[in-house]
């Protein structure tokens, strides 16, 4: 199966499942969790079901294409459904039989990894989905975002499209899986990918783009104050893109990157709050909060 | 005489938890059936990724009859000025279903109150069971619970179903948005979705049929057998961790092994290098040969008994191999230098603003380690090692390897250590030093390892808590918890039986005269926020937290507040003990007002104070036994884990009890505070006497949950 055609399987699965199919947003993210789709969905009471293909810029992990799993930009197969549905893994199950994968002839596992993303201030428990030795997919339980505890609970899943395909197609790098007929991502991307981690390791200007988050950081909080939500997160956003770059250039201090991730998270709980106080009141009364401690915290 | 069954059905659980979990329940399950009188047999758990369950045999049909007191309004609140009932006596005489004359006056040492005698039990096991079992889900300690869906209420991993059966009837049972039924699901994709359980009894049988070893230890021997059956098919035998085969174990309901290869080239990587990436990436189990070199074969366990195992085993080869490749590289790259040049590397990492670089808090972790080595008085050989570890100790920080896989810091660092020629014992202090690297982890075992890992976590905390960044709520960024959970579980299991307060006090030198500044407050905010994560602990191994705050009041080792926490609790668990506590509170209470301490017995002039003093004496010294006994019970052990054994049948447990029924009838018929200086001072001796004879068990005054 090909790349193209796996994303088109997804996305036809989850459409018959009541999602929404989003379309890729237009400002650089991290990850699909970054989406307005289920960054802000996943606030408030209101029921929501997408699946989206999330083109995600990891500036860090480039390898100018020498490892065969690390990439600094590649997709992610993003569905995210709220309230988490009872039956959520046999849907995930029966999705990998959608792409050809026959779950019976496989080892596969639903291994404890939980997941955070200090700089949005979110965090939640569930899986790394292992299939024959190999984690093919983030399995979330959100218990945070923004700072705010979820009520009902989304669950999120992250499918590693371009380790799925080289499975698949038994391809031994992530540029010699088939795209298309006759097209490998190594055709579409190799030179974007080379040239990109020549700029992320060695060309990003770090003076620039320590003012740009400054600026990008002004921005947000100065639109939240006019409670321009969406247009403020698109600033959190390209904040955060310019932390990544920052943090792949290689200039931060462990002490300057968390400053940095403080003040991302400020601005994602900021934007949350807003967001929620914008939301019409059809909330149900807040019950009693149970135990929500971060991942962080420990045995205890 | 029946059989109960019931399981808690879930999502996959964490491969830790299972076993924590299976035990938790148990347990729980036990104390709960004790407290709701209902007598019972054997309580046996079952754990897997999947479900948690407990069979417990010889169920008694109804809870035993007893009485309960129970404390109603003060007297002045129970009459009038005509000394008519009050209103709030006649409501709480109808909330307890009494006719309001049988409410009956009782002094306390609070005052005078209204009491009422309520019989309980009686009641069919069948309606008093569902609500026990429910609560079970609610309370199973758990560190870290989540919630899902629409569910308000949290548990470990959602909660997907639960079977509640006494013998063949459904219990109604509903908690985490779940109803209990008799339908169980087998193994994921083995077995049925939806089985019928006829009987409680029949519950290991129907899943075993259905591909599930729902016994833990079964299951974990089968896990073995079926790992070495396929590595001797090439002649090899398997190469283990602690805890590889018990994760391994737990990440399956029925294990299937397979053989599986990796390029022989990577063979020239040492041993532990290569161990370590099958083991920690992969969970595979590493082979050797019969001359003990590793071979190039490890196995996986599958949970899957599938069509072409060929199938999996390429998979697992193809998840393998790319590690491989990264650790050989690293491997190649890191040895152009030496350790104790990766440790210049460190000053340019940076630890905090205001605690400098890596290389400034190695070097406060040095002082530490020095102070708490000399404190803890570690041998000569020891500290030999200790000395040789500490230049070294953290520079595999600076390698490409711990770079890439943070896991494996300490294991590379002893690798890295062993191939320049460092002594295996320099090596093995290295890896402990940094044990545990999760909140689970494993713990140091050797003891410059664990002075290590002590002065390091204690640097961290003291220095954090010196700047004012103590965690607060659930805030935690650097982790802190995480550090004081690691200190407390270290000191518990290495059995130090140094005060709490003298080692954060040792590992503070290492701040004197620099900055941040360290005061008493920082220390002593260091020490109860440890004594804390201690409470947390002790609560997963089901020690009430009021408990705690008893044996820890006077600041004792902590191992000894561990001992001394599961003694209380064996003891609390006695009916004699409540009523025990009520008069050591009064009589702890009285003592107070004085300090005498010298008694003469030549000035007892009542008849009850004889008995009384005579009965001291006896009771310190089983105290001093059973404390004896409890050290020698309760080997030092991993803390949260709880201990290896349970404290049953204690000998010397009735002779402190004994003390009882002279203390009652002192304190019931003598009159302390009486004119007469003299013998109002020999009294209150007494009382001192008898308060002190329970000092050792902590300071009970302030126990508060036990006494009503």
């Amino acid at each position: 199966m090909v790349f193209q055609e796996m994303i088109l399987r997804l996305t036809e699965y989850w459409a018959e499942r009541g999602c929404v199919i989003v379309q890729p947003y237009d400002t650089e993210v991290g990850a699909g969790t970054f989406y307005p789709s289920t960054f802000l969905r996943a606030l408030g009471s209101e029921p929501w079901r997408a699946a989206y293909v999330a083109p995600s810029r990891r500036p860090a992990d480039g390898r100018y294409g020498e490892n065969p799993y690390r990439f600094q930009y590649y997709f992610q197969y993003q569905v995210i459904l709220k309230p988490s549905p009872a039956d959520v893994q046999q849907a995930y199950l029966d999705s990998l039989y959608a792409l050809g994968i026959d779950y019976r002839e496989h080892d596969i596992r639903f291994v404890e990894d939980n997941w955070e993303q200090p700089s949005l201030g979110a965090w939640g428990l569930g899986w790394e989905v292992q299939m024959d030795g190999m984690e093919v997919t983030q399995f979330t339980y959100f218990q945070q975002v923004g700072g705010v505890d979820l009520r009902p609970v989304s669950v999120e899943l992250t499918y590693g499209l371009e380790r799925l395909a080289m499975y698949l197609q038994g391809a031994q790098h992530g540029f010699d899986v088939e795209y298309a007929p006759g097209v490998t991502i190594g055709d579409l991307r190799r030179d974007f990918e080379l040239q990109h981690c020549a700029y992320n390791f060695t060309q990003v200007n770090a003076p620039l783009q320590r003012q740009l988050f400054d600026s990008f950081e002004g921005e947000a909080a100065r639109l939240l104050d006019l409670e321009l939500i969406y247009p403020a997160y698109e600033f959190v956003m390209k904040a955060s893109h310019a932390f990544n770059l920052l943090d792949a250039r290689g200039v931060l201090s462990h002490m300057e990157r968390q400053n940095y991730v403080q003040r991302l998270r400020r601005l994602s709980e900021g934007t949350a709050k807003r967001y929620l106080s914008l939301l019409p009141k059809t909330e149900p009364p807040k019950a009693e909060t149970p135990q929500t401690e971060t991942p962080k915290t420990g045995a205890a | 005489m029946a059989t109960l069954l019931f399981e808690i059905g879930t999502e996959e659980l964490p491969s830790w938890y299972v076993s924590q979990g299976r035990a938790g329940l148990e347990r729980l399950t036990a104390e709960r059936l004790t407290a709701a009188g209902v007598a019972f047999g054997t309580v046996r758990g079952f754990g897997t990724p999947r479900r948690l369950a407990v069979l417990v045999e010889d169920v008694a049909a109804t809870s035993a009859a007893r009485e309960e007191l129970k404390r109603g309004p003060a007297v002045s609140a129970a009459f009038d000025a005509v000394g008519k009932l009050s209103r709030a006596a006649e409501g709480f005489a109808r909330a307890n279903g009494v006719d309001p004359s049988e409410l009956f006056k009782q002094e306390t040492d609070r005052g005078a109150y209204v009491f009422v005698r309520k019989r309980l039990g009686g009641e069919p096991v069948v309606t008093s069971l569902p609500p026990l079992l429910s609560a079970l889900v609610r309370d199973l300690p758990a560190p870290r619970k989540m919630r899902w869906g629409e569910v308000e209420q949290p548990f470990l991993r959602p909660v997907a179903w639960l079977v509640a059966l006494l013998d063949d009837t459904v219990l109604d049972v509903s908690a985490a948005g779940v109803q209990s039924g008799r339908t169980t699901r087998g193994h994921r994709f083995l077995g049925g979705q939806a089985l019928e359980l006829p009987h409680a009894h029949d519950y290991e049988a129907v899943l075993a049929d259905s591909s599930v070893v729902v016994d833990e230890g079964k299951r974990r021997d089968a896990t073995l057998t079926a790992a070495q059956r396929v590595a001797a098919t090439e002649g090899l035998t398997l190469v283990s961790e602690p805890g590889l085969l018990e994760e391994v174990t737990n990440l399956l309901e029925i294990p299937v092994a397979i053989l599986g290869r990796f390029d022989e080239r990577y063979l020239s990587l040492p041993d532990e290098v290569l161990a370590t990436t099958m083991i920690h990436h992969q969970r595979f189990f590493p082979t050797r040969r019969e001359d003990g070199a590793l071979a190039p074969y490890f196995v996986g366990v599958s949970n899957n008994e599938v069509p072409e195992r060929a199938l999996v085993q390429r998979g697992y080869e193809g998840a393998l191999n790319p590690r491989l490749f990264d650790a050989q590289f690293f491997w190649n790259v890191d040895r152009n230098r030496s350790l104790s040049q990766h440790a210049w590397g460190l000053s340019g990492v940076g630890f905090h603003k205001g605690l400098g670089t890596m290389a400034d808090k190695v070097m406060r972790t040095q002082t530490a380690a020095l102070a708490l080595a000399q404190l803890l008085g570690l041998s000569e050989a020891d500290k030999e090692t200790l000395s040789s570890a500490l230049p070294i100790y953290k520079a595999d920080l600076a390698t490409q390897m711990v770079g890439e896989l943070p896991e494996l810091e300490g294991v590379i660092g002893r690798a890295y250590a062993l191939a320049e020629g460092q002594r295996a014992e320099v090596a093995e202090a290295l890896e402990h030093g940094v044990r545990p690297g999760t909140p689970g982890g494993p713990l140091p075992t050797s003891e410059p390892g664990a002075v290590l890992s002590l002065a390091d976590r204690l640097d961290k905390l003291i220095g954090f808590f010196a700047l004012g960044q103590k965690p607060s709520g659930s805030a935690d960024p650097f982790g802190l918890r995480r550090d004081a959970v690691a200190v407390a579980r270290t000191l518990n299991a290495q059995g130090t039986r140094v005060k709490l307060d003298q080692i954060v006090r040792a590992a503070a030198t290492a701040y004197e005269g620099g900055t941040p500044a360290v005061t008493e407050e920082t220390i002593g905010s260091v020490v109860a926020f440890i004594w804390d994560r201690v409470a947390g602990l002790l609560e997963l191994e089901g020690v009430p937290t009021a408990l705690v705050r008893a044996v820890t009041a006077d600041a004792p080792p902590v191992v000894t507040a561990s001992r001394r926490a599961h003694l209380l609790r064996a003891l609390s668990q006695e009916g004699d003990f409540a009523q025990l506590l009520q008069l050591y509170k009064r009589a702890a209470n009285l003592a107070k007002q004085s300090q005498e301490t010298e008694i003469n017995p030549k000035r007892f002039d009542s008849p009850f104070e004889r008995p009384l003093y005579e009965a001291i004496p006896a009771a310190k010294s089983a105290l001093r036994e059973l404390l004896v006994t409890v050290r020698r019970e309760l080997a030092p052990w991993d803390l949260g884990s709880g201990p290896a054994r349970e404290l049953k049948n204690l000998p010397g447990l009735p002779d402190v009890l004994a003390l009882k029924a002279p203390l009652d009838a002192f304190l019931d018929n003598v009159l302390v505070m009486v004119e007469n200086s003299a013998v109002r001072r020999n009294r209150l001796a007494l009382l001192g006497e008898v308060s002190g004879s329970l000092r050792e068990l902590g300071r009970l005054e302030v126990l508060e949950g036990l006494s009503s």
